[in-house]
C-alpha cells in the first residue's frame, strides 16, 4: 500500500515537472511581452537604445518557417528551396523593422490576458493592449513545435497580419514575380530605420 | 417553365456579378464562424495553402477599378500630407483632454447613426446601450463632453454603420472603392456612408448653411485626426505597397465587423 503511494507521489512529481517544462502558450506570450515592455519602460533609454535592445528579442518567439510559408501562400510551393530561404530571411527582417518602428509610438500601456484556447498543437491567446489612449484587442495564433509554443500570426483588431501580407505580397508576385518581390523587400530594408516620421 | 427558371437564374447571376452594389451574395463566412470559432480561425490559415482551381488565390476583396482607386489614393495621400496633417499637427497645441472631450461630443452627437443601425440589425441590446449612453452622456456627461457611461457604468460604444447593416442583410462588399477624403471603402460601404451621412445623421435636420455644415464636419475630422498616433505614416513607411496593405486591412476589418 505504502509503495503505491510512493509511486503515485513520484508519478505526480514527474507529471507536474513535465508540465512545467512544456509551458503554456500564454506563458510564452507573457515572456516576450514582459521582456519588451521592460525595455520600453526604461526612462533613461532613448529610442535608438530601446531599438537595439529589443531587436532579436521577438524573433525567438515567432515560427519563422510557418509565418513565411503562410505569407507566400500559393506561391510558396512554386518557389525553389533557395527562393523560399531567401524570402524567409528578407521577410523576417522586414517584420522586425516594422515591429521596431512601432516602438516610437509607444507611450505607456499594459497587456491584459483574456483567454487561451488550446487544441492539440495549435492555440489562440486573446489579449488586450490597454493604455490611456486606446484599447486594442490583439490575438496571437500559435503552433507547438518541438515542445515550444511559437507565434505564427498576430491578429490586431480582427486584422490578421499574415493574411494582410499574403494578400499584398500575392498581388506583387502576380504582377512582378517572386524576383520583383525580392527587389522590393531589399529596397525597403535599405531605407534608413526609424525615419520618415516626425512628431 | 424550367427554361424560365434557368434564365432567371442566369440573369440573377449576371446581375450579381455585374452590379456589385446590389449583389446580395450570401455571406459564406458567416456560417463558418457559427459552427466552430476555433477551427474556423485556423482553417483559413491552413486551407489557403493549396492551389485553388483557378491557379490564383481568392482575393480578400475584388478591385477591378484599381487604376482609378490608386489615383484617388494618391490624391488623398497628398491632401493628407500637405493640408490635413499640418493643420492637425498645429492644432495639437490644444491640450489632449480638451480634444478628447470634443471628440466625445461629436461621437455623442452621432449616437442616432449607431442606434438606428443596431436596431436595423435587430441588435436590441446594443440599441438600448446606445440610447442609454446618449441619455447618460448628454446629462451627466455635460452635453457629451465626457463619457461617464463608459467610465462609470462600463457601457461600451457599439460601432455600427449602414454598411454593416447592408452586410447584415446579405449584401456583399462589392468592388473596393477609394473615396475622396473618406478613404478606403467599397460599393456597399460607400452606399452606407450616404445613408449614414445624409439620411440618419441628425446634423442634416439642423438648419445649417452649407459652409457651416462643412465647417463642423471638417473640425470633427481634424480633431479626431489629431488624436490618432500617426498610424497612416507608420503603414506608409513599413509596407511595400501601402495601397495593397490598406486594401487588405480594410477588407478584413469590415468582414469581421459584419460577422460580429
Amino acid at each position: 500500500m505504502k509503495r503505491i503511494f510512493i509511486l503515485l507521489f513520484l508519478f505526480c512529481l514527474f507529471f507536474s515537472t513535465s508540465l512545467w517544462a512544456s509551458s503554456g502558450p500564454t506563458l510564452e506570450i507573457k515572456k516576450v511581452v514582459d521582456a519588451v515592455l521592460k525595455v520600453l519602460n526604461q526612462p533613461d533609454l532613448d529610442y535608438a537604445g530601446k531599438r537595439l535592445k529589443v531587436s532579436g528579442m521577438v524573433q525567438k518567439f515567432i515560427n519563422i518557417d510557418s509565418i513565411s510559408q503562410r505569407t507566400l501562400g500559393v506561391h510558396w510551393k512554386r518557389a525553389s528551396p533557395e527562393q523560399q530561404a531567401r524570402f524567409s530571411r528578407l521577410f523576417v527582417q522586414v517584420l522586425e523593422n516594422t515591429y521596431l518602428n512601432r516602438i516610437e509610438d509607444y507611450s505607456g500601456g499594459t497587456v491584459e490576458y483574456i483567454n487561451e484556447r488550446v487544441k492539440e498543437d495549435k492555440a489562440i491567446v486573446d489579449t488586450v493592449f490597454v493604455s490611456d489612449k486606446l484599447e486594442v484587442p490583439v490575438q496571437y495564433k500559435m503552433v507547438l513545435q518541438q515542445g515550444v509554443w511559437q507565434i505564427y500570426d498576430v491578429v490586431i483588431e480582427n486584422v490578421s497580419l499574415v493574411r494582410n501580407y499574403r494578400s499584398s505580397y500575392g498581388d506583387i508576385v502576380s504582377s512582378e514575380g517572386l524576383e520583383g518581390l525580392f527587389v522590393r523587400l531589399e529596397s525597403k530594408l535599405a531605407e534608413p530605420a526609424g525615419s520618415g516620421k516626425k512628431e | 417553365m424550367r427554361s424560365l427558371l434557368t434564365i432567371t437564374l442566369l440573369a440573377s447571376l449576371f446581375i450579381s456579378w455585374s452590379l456589385p452594389v446590389v449583389a446580395a451574395e450570401v455571406m459564406v463566412e458567416k456560417s463558418s464562424v457559427e459552427t466552430d470559432d476555433f477551427d474556423a480561425a485556423f482553417d483559413d490559415d491552413f486551407n489557403d495553402f493549396d492551389d485553388p482551381p483557378g491557379g490564383k488565390a481568392r482575393p480578400l476583396i475584388s478591385d477591378p477599378l484599381e487604376g482609378w482607386n490608386r489615383g484617388v489614393f494618391w490624391v488623398n495621400d497628398k491632401f493628407y500630407f500637405y493640408l490635413v496633417k499640418p493643420v492637425a499637427r498645429g492644432y495639437r497645441v490644444v491640450p489632449r483632454p480638451v480634444r478628447r472631450s470634443i471628440d466625445n461630443f461629436f461621437s455623442n452627437l452621432a449616437t442616432p447613426v449607431r442606434a438606428v443601425n443596431a436596431l436595423l440589425q435587430f441588435k436590441i441590446k446594443d440599441t438600448g446601450t446606445e440610447l442609454g449612453r446618449l441619455l447618460v452622456n448628454t446629462t451627466v456627461g455635460l452635453a457629451g463632453l465626457f463619457d461617464p457611461a463608459k467610465s462609470q457604468l462600463g457601457w461600451e460604444k457599439k460601432q455600427e454603420d449602414f454598411g454593416q447593416t447592408l452586410g447584415y442583410y446579405g449584401v456583399g462588399s462589392g468592388w473596393y472603392l477609394v473615396l475622396p477624403i473618406f478613404g478606403p471603402s467599397s460599393a456597399r460601404d460607400g452606399l452606407g456612408i450616404i445613408g449614414d451621412y445624409f439620411v440618419i445623421d441628425p446634423l442634416n435636420y439642423v438648419d445649417l448653411k452649407r459652409w457651416e455644415y462643412f465647417g463642423i464636419k471638417s473640425f470633427d475630422y481634424v480633431n479626431s485626426l489629431s488624436l490618432d498616433p500617426d498610424s497612416y505614416e507608420g503603414i506608409k513607411r513599413d509596407s511595400l505597397d501601402p495601397y495593397l496593405f490598406i486594401r487588405a486591412a480594410y477588407a478584413q476589418h469590415r468582414l469581421a465587423k459584419i460577422n460580429k
